[in-house]
């Protein structure tokens, strides 16, 4: 019983980590805390659903949803971050959670509010493992998004174009002075985090096999959650910090009950924030990112 | 010939003009020096040179290509290298991320890892720590590192900004040892300094700027002897 509510709080800590991620990409290297990707989480479910209702088969609705999230990501960088580049840093928070409220009512507008039944696009086939109980789009969620993760960290770590990113979250002019590119950095950021989180939710959709135009708030918000509890601008750290809330947040419905979720996950924040503020992995004051 | 021209270059902050119409030139396997108080335009001129800071007039050839509008990635890749005031070496990357960071635009990966077991066999200290934070290097080390990042670009011609500021007499004469032994094997150097007796010293040519304008220019042996040069590189409460 345990053992099976850890799996399936590793899988939803799984999506959250994802989000966390996005986050942290975002803010660690733009210092931008990005409100516009709870909304790119939901359009990566919702549009998925969309595109396979107008009869695409799942993989060019999972590919269009992506896409379509992505261009969205770039519209926000041209219109709430590069506009409010030198104003004060709640300018282009506030203008990006507009384009959560915007996105949200777009999709409320062509579906309604309710919950749309989301088509099993895997087979209900389960592995059976000494009395647990695995599902295979559970096993398939997982690995997909720790590869992607683990690649990521890799990419940040291995590579020019990871140096580059790390430049610029350290200090942008020395950046600019050693000739990276920001100006074109900039926007591949923001497809990048924009991939995570819709990738996080065509994940929520396929396993839980339900979308609204409101589920990106609920995962978003956790994974926002998620990364303040592993230490801001650390990646590995976003990724303890979504398996904890996973954990967390199953084992509560589980033991206490569904209508504590939100008190065990939030406590679990603030009693984070009161032990170690700078979050799990984070380092103190002097900031170094990522 | 000329690998660096700058024309009646000018630079505007806002309102307060930082460069007035400075003209200079760079030929092959020279170092020229520019002198002169703080707040002369020396930094921006450098900044100016690479792009980092926009032009309001004249203009910056480089190897018979005007490069006065391209952005700065542009211009390190066709051959200009800065090791910036200050050092700015990343503390968050190790030390050996920080040389590759200066190869960042290159493909040549074979070469970029030669070139980079050459900085290793000029300065051991680094070679040892290579994988360390770059915040464990002292002032001087430090220093090497900005060089050796700014020469993993593979300049042709290599632009310093202070160097010698804040490091112990023993790390400023290695630096300008350094300085020698680059330019001995061809590289051109651009060199701004507050220390006017060493950069003299190694310098093929040397500028004077005062307030954003050149004030003198000629031979460093001519500069040297030159009552005016005190007066000029001492400037307003220097």
């Amino acid at each position: 019983m345990l053992t099976q509510q850890i799996i399936n709080g590793l899988m939803l800590g799984a999506i959250y980590m994802l989000v966390a991620v996005a986050f942290t990409l975002a803010i660690g290297v733009l210092n931008f805390l990005n409100f516009s990707l709870p909304g790119l989480f939901m359009v990566g479910g919702m549009a998925t659903y969309g595109f396979i209702r107008i009869g695409w088969p799942w993989f060019f609705a999972i590919g269009g949803a992506l896409f379509l999230a992505a261009l969205v990501s770039l519209l926000v960088e041209r219109l709430a971050y590069r506009r409010g580049e030198g104003a004060e840093a709640d300018v282009p928070l506030v203008s990006s959670l507009g384009f959560l409220v915007l996105l949200e009512n777009l999709m409320l507008v062509q579906y309604g509010s309710d919950q749309q039944a989301f088509p099993a696009l895997l087979p209900d086939m389960n592995l059976r493992v000494g009395g647990l109980v695995i599902g295979i789009a559970q096993i398939i969620s997982l690995a997909i998004s720790v590869i992607l993760v683990a690649w990521l960290s890799w990419f940040l770590k291995r590579t020019n174009a990871g140096r580059r990113i790390r430049t610029v979250a350290e200090n942008r002019e020395t950046a600019q002075l050693l000739g990276v590119n920001i100006r074109r950095l900039v926007p591949q950021l923001f497809v990048a985090s924009a991939l995570l989180a819709a990738v996080g939710g065509v994940l929520f959709a396929v396993n839980y096999q339900q979308v609204s135009p409101w589920m990106g708030e609920g995962p978003g918000f956790k994974g926002v959650a998620a990364m303040i509890i592993g230490g801001m601008g650390s990646i590995w750290g976003s990724v303890i910090g979504g398996l904890l809330i996973g954990f967390a947040e199953v084992l509560s419905i589980t033991f206490i009950g569904a209508d504590v979720v939100n008190i065990t996950v939030y406590g679990l924040l603030l009693l984070i924030l009161i032990v170690r503020p700078q979050g799990l992995l984070g380092k103190p004051p002097a900031r170094e990112k990522l | 010939m000329a690998l660096l021209e700058v024309s009646d270059l000018s630079v505007q902050y806002g309102r307060v003009t930082a460069l007035e119409k400075v003209s200079l030139t760079v030929r092959d396997g020279e170092i020229v020096t520019v002198l002169g108080a703080n707040g002369a335009g020396k930094s921006t001129l450098l900044k100016a040179i690479l792009g980092a800071v926009p032009a309001r007039g004249g203009g910056v050839t480089f190897d018979g290509a005007d490069i006065t509008a391209r952005p700065t990635h542009e211009r390190i890749a066709r051959g200009l290298s800065l090791a910036p005031e200050g050092r700015r070496i990343l503390i968050s990357l190790s030390i050996e991320e920080n040389l590759l960071l200066g190869a960042h635009m290159r493909r040549d990966a074979a070469a970029v890892h030669r070139e980079m077991d050459a900085i290793y066999a000029r300065f051991p200290n680094l070679a040892e720590r290579r994988h360390m934070l770059a915040s464990c290097l002292s002032g001087g080390e430090q220093q090497m590192l900005a060089i050796g990042r700014a020469m993993m670009a593979k300049p042709r011609l290599l632009l310093l900004d202070e160097p010698s500021l804040g490091l112990s007499p023993l790390f400023v004469q290695k630096l300008f040892e350094l300085i020698r032994e680059l330019n001995a094997g061809g590289l051109a150097i651009l060199l701004v300094e507050q220390n006017t007796g060493k950069a003299l010293g190694v310098a093929h040519h040397a500028t004077v700027l005062e307030l954003g304008r050149v004030v003198m220019a000629g031979e460093p042996a001519a500069l040297a002897a030159d009552p005016r040069l005190r007066e000029a590189y001492l400037g307003d409460g220097g």
